[in-house]
């Protein structure tokens, strides 16, 4: 039970960290690309290499051993076809990320695409590699040495990545259409959304019906205390004057 | 592999520096060359760009905001171009997804106002080294369906349930995703999240478009290789030089002032039917969504328009390709009573562009009805094509008529397509040609064509009807024979032209009349396979496939109509069934019989007795009641079993013609 539960958390983990890597692999080339970025990146990446590792092997192993209980190998194997999605994710966001910061130097921040982007994403980054705060590297310029190294550093964890995706399918042979998930269709809403993000999106949706929904009913509810309160006040008003009359 | 292609990258980046020394990016986009990333890239300048603005929203503002004008008149300036044409290259920019628009995010176009649009990160570029994956879309929309708690739009929600079913291993691992870039998502700052989300949702629209969008990502295949990249120079590479150059001296030349005068005059003649030189009547259904022209324009309609009718006049070749022009041919031919031309040629194109597996059905049939001696259409070809054609015909393949096809489109050509013109046919037809009017739309109505967009009939659906048209047409079509021997004579004891089926139980077969006067004797095929031969009795008997022809004949008697006559047509053309079934069913004093039933009652009733085994090939035969040295057949049929045949059937003779590519050698049948 410990066992799965650590692996749901490694697995989350994991899911979270690419997820947070394609936030930041979208600002890259717009106006807030800074080191600071492509440092938070490099650590980002590092982290998902070695989350993916510690799955990869933990999943070989498991599923190599044939004395796997039918239902258990069945959640392995749904957990497999997660795993190598995410991989797969992770894989072209690397390679999209190599190839937009190769265009993109930063050495000449004038081409950066104004792309209206304000915060580098540093909070979504601290998250994902679970650091109360990240240090704030001030100088925006990138010896062009270095940013040859980050590229060769980037190629080789392609190729490493690489590596790992065509060991699992060597070692494993996973059906893909044999494994049957278990979540539901539709993504159960987040109940703790915040509201007023909601409305903000909403107001751009420009579509009448979701969009007046959420302001609508926060409206509608006070209109209704400011009725209901005046409602009250001349009762008592009228009651005041039948009680002094 | 990926290291290469970077290496290769980073070559072409170290060489291709401009003065300017702004990066290049190669994205490798085959259908909108680098240039236009370029043009962004200098679009966003912060200095020497498009004046950006800040987008105020319900709480905050978001910086880098730009207006439509702005980019219109920037574009003008910079690329020395008028405004139009400024306005058609944004246009561009924002289908490809390079700027997205921030109001009325569905429409894909600039509009020279006021509204805002802003640039799109370089992550969501398009580019086709990474194709648009199918799971990013799904994850997108699980994220989508989380925001807005269950209320995606119709197509959407579409999508979303064709992908969980062809994604289904993947969904658990799509709606974690979902919910993790959605966490991953609320970190961020507001305004920033607001950005992605739209950013996001912009590169959606351009990569699957909603209905009513038009999409400029529609390119086509990919090819195989790119061509953008740097070849190697292989011996393979030179080998393909030199063949090219080789084909290239060895090519026919021509006078270049026959050449350009030839050219010259295809431009004079087509100019004004050119809808992008000259005005299309009434408005482009591509300019204006306004799909008028296409309705007045398609191939069933009544009355053609003017300009439909002027281009039949160019060439002959014109005059065909139009389904309409061609129907009025051969309205005109019907009248001439030479229509067996323009159908042997529609006969042969259908041949060269149909299936294979109905390649040597369709030979066979086209031999029965055209090209055999006593053949009921019978064209007129000249002894040497027809010799060619013969020879070919023992082994069909799809090109076997060429030469015979090609004499008599010169024939038409010649002879009859002049005659068509002057004729009165094309006269009423040009009379009552109609040009409709120009459209003149003001930007309003054009808005709301646009909107009022709908698709046309499904593809399949079209295919149908033509098929339906097709077969309606083989079943009408007039029996015009023009050719009469002394073999297509028909005997009056002879059962061939009785076309009654009879109930088991009787035994009479009486006569027909000469096929000619049979009014409802619909088809030629019919006709040709004058079918109550013995030896297709025999055939039968011995082929055993009782399924087959019991099926073959469920189709009523009694009158026929069309509907039943395409039935047992197309039972023909797909099986090469028995045609004694086909022919029952068409003839004209049928009566209803039982579905089982209905052999066509031999003459003689001890002709079943005899039957060996034949081959499928024989059902085609019908013997004629000559001596066997007056027969002058295409082939020899010197087979013995022949000879029986006929010795035995003095009494009974039909017409026989035999498929030459059918040698009379094989011996065991096909049961």
């Amino acid at each position: 039970m410990r066992r799965r539960e650590s692996r749901k958390r490694r697995r989350e983990a994991g899911a979270f960290v690419v997820a947070c890597y394609r936030h930041l692999a979208a600002c890259v080339g717009g106006s807030m690309d800074s080191l600071q970025l492509r440092d938070e990146l490099r650590q980002m990446r590092q982290k998902a290499q070695n989350l993916a590792t510690a799955l990869c092997h933990h999943l070989t192993g498991h599923l190599r051993d044939k004395s796997l209980p039918e239902e258990q190998r069945k959640e392995m194997e749904l957990l497999w076809v997660a795993f190598s999605s995410s991989l797969e994710l992770l894989h072209v966001d690397i390679c999209k990320v190599l190839k937009i910061s190769s265009n993109f130097s930063l050495a000449n921040s004038a081409s950066l695409v104004q792309t209206g982007v304000q915060g580098g994403g540093s909070e979504v980054a601290a998250r994902a590699l679970s650091l109360p705060d990240l240090n704030q590297t001030q100088a925006r310029i990138l010896p062009p040495s270095l940013e040859t190294e980050e590229h060769s550093t980037m190629e080789r964890e392609i190729a490493q990545i690489d590596h790992m995706i065509d060991d699992m399918e060597m070692k494993v042979n996973v059906l893909r259409w044999t494994v049957e998930p278990h979540g539901p269709q539709y993504a159960d809403p987040l109940s703790s959304t915040d509201s007023a993000s909601l409305a903000l999106v909403s107001v751009v949706e420009e579509q009448p019906g979701p969009r007046l929904q959420p302001l609508c009913q926060r409206s509608h509810v006070f209109v209704l205390l400011l009725l209901f309160a005046v409602i009250l006040v001349a009762v008592t008003l009228s009651v005041c004057v039948s009680l002094f009359s | 592999m990926q290291a290469a292609s970077l290496n290769l990258l980073s070559k072409h980046l170290v060489g291709m520096v401009t003065p300017t020394s702004r990066p290049l990016l190669l994205l490798h986009i085959f259908i909108f060359p680098f240039q236009a990333e370029m043009i962004l890239l200098e679009m966003q300048d912060p200095n020497t760009g498009v004046r950006s603005q800040p987008q105020r929203l319900v709480i905050t503002t978001i910086p880098h905001a730009i207006t439509g004008e702005d980019i219109v008149t920037w574009l003008a300036d910079r690329l020395q171009i008028d405004v139009q044409e400024a306005r058609s290259f944004g246009s561009m920019l924002v289908a490809l997804g390079y700027i997205y628009p921030l109001q009325d995010h569905k429409r894909l176009v600039i509009k020279p106002d006021t509204s805002l649009y802003r640039f799109q990160t370089p992550y969501f570029w398009p580019t086709q080294q990474w194709p648009v994956e199918d799971t990013d879309y799904a994850i997108y929309l699980a994220k989508r369906n989380i925001r807005k708690k269950g209320l995606l739009e119709l197509y959407e929600q579409e999508q979303y349930n064709r992908l969980h079913k062809w994604m289904n291993h993947k969904w658990d691992f799509i709606v974690m995703q979902a919910k993790e870039q959605y966490r991953a998502a609320k970190e961020r700052k507001k305004p920033d999240r607001v950005v992605f989300d739209c950013q996001e949702r912009a590169y959606w629209v351009v990569h699957r478009p909603p209905p009513g969008t038009v999409s400029a990502m529609d390119y086509g295949l990919d090819r195989r290789t790119d061509p953008n990249a740097d070849e190697t120079q292989t011996s393979d590479y030179y080998e393909r030089i030199m063949i090219f150059t080789q084909q290239a001296i060895m090519r026919p030349r021509v006078k270049s002032s026959v050449s350009i005068g030839a050219l010259v005059k295809h431009c004079a003649t087509y100019i004004g039917h050119d809808p992008f030189l000259s005005a299309c009547l009434p408005s482009n259904p591509w300019l204006t969504d306004d799909t008028t022209y296409w309705n007045l324009n398609m191939s069933n309609v009544e009355t053609p328009t003017k300009m439909r009718v002027e281009r039949w006049t160019f060439s002959f070749k014109e005059l065909l390709s139009d389904p309409r022009g061609r129907d009025d041919f051969r309205l005109f031919l019907k009248k001439e009573f030479s229509g067996e031309n323009l159908a042997f040629w529609e006969g042969c194109e259908d041949l060269k562009w149909g299936t294979a597996a109905t390649m040597k059905e369709k030979a066979e049939q086209i031999y029965k009805t055209f090209l055999a001696r006593g053949a009921p259409r019978w064209i007129n070809i000249d002894g040497k094509t027809m010799e060619v054609t013969m020879k070919g015909l023992k082994h069909p393949h799809r090109y076997v008529l060429d030469a015979a096809q090609t004499h008599i489109y010169m024939l038409m050509k010649k002879d009859s397509y002049g005659r068509y013109l002057k004729s009165p046919v094309f006269k009423d037809t040009v009379k009552k040609a109609i040009r409709p009017e120009e459209h003149k739309f003001n930007d309003a109505q054009l808005e709301q064509n646009a909107r009022n967009r709908r698709p046309s009939l499904s593809p399949i659906i079209l295919r149908q009807q033509e098929q339906e048209l097709r077969a309606k047409m083989a079943a009408n079509a007039p029996v015009d024979i023009t050719q009469l021997c002394r073999f297509t004579t028909p005997v009056p004891h002879f059962s061939v032209y009785s076309g009654i089926i009879d109930p088991p139980s009787s035994n009479t077969s009486p006569s027909l009349p000469f096929l000619p006067h049979t009014p409802i004797c619909p088809s030629p095929i019919s006709v040709a396979l004058d079918s109550t031969s013995a030896s297709e009795r025999r055939l039968e008997a011995s082929e055993g496939e009782g399924e087959q022809n019991t099926e073959a004949r469920v189709p009523d008697r009694g009158n026929v109509s069309k509907s039943r006559v395409a039935l047992s047509l197309r039972r023909l053309l797909k099986r090469g069934c028995s045609p004694s079934a086909m022919f029952a069913s068409l003839s004209p004093k049928c009566h209803t019989a039982a579905a089982t039933s209905s052999r066509i009652q031999p003459i003689t009733p001890d002709e079943p007795s005899q039957a060996p085994p034949r081959r499928t090939g024989n059902f085609f035969q019908i013997k004629v009641d000559i001596p066997p040295e007056c027969r002058i057949y295409p082939i020899e049929s010197e087979d013995e079993e022949e000879e029986n045949r006929l010795a035995s059937e003095e009494v009974v003779g039909t017409e026989e013609i035999i498929c030459p590519w059918e040698s009379l050698t094989q011996q065991n049948g096909t049961g």
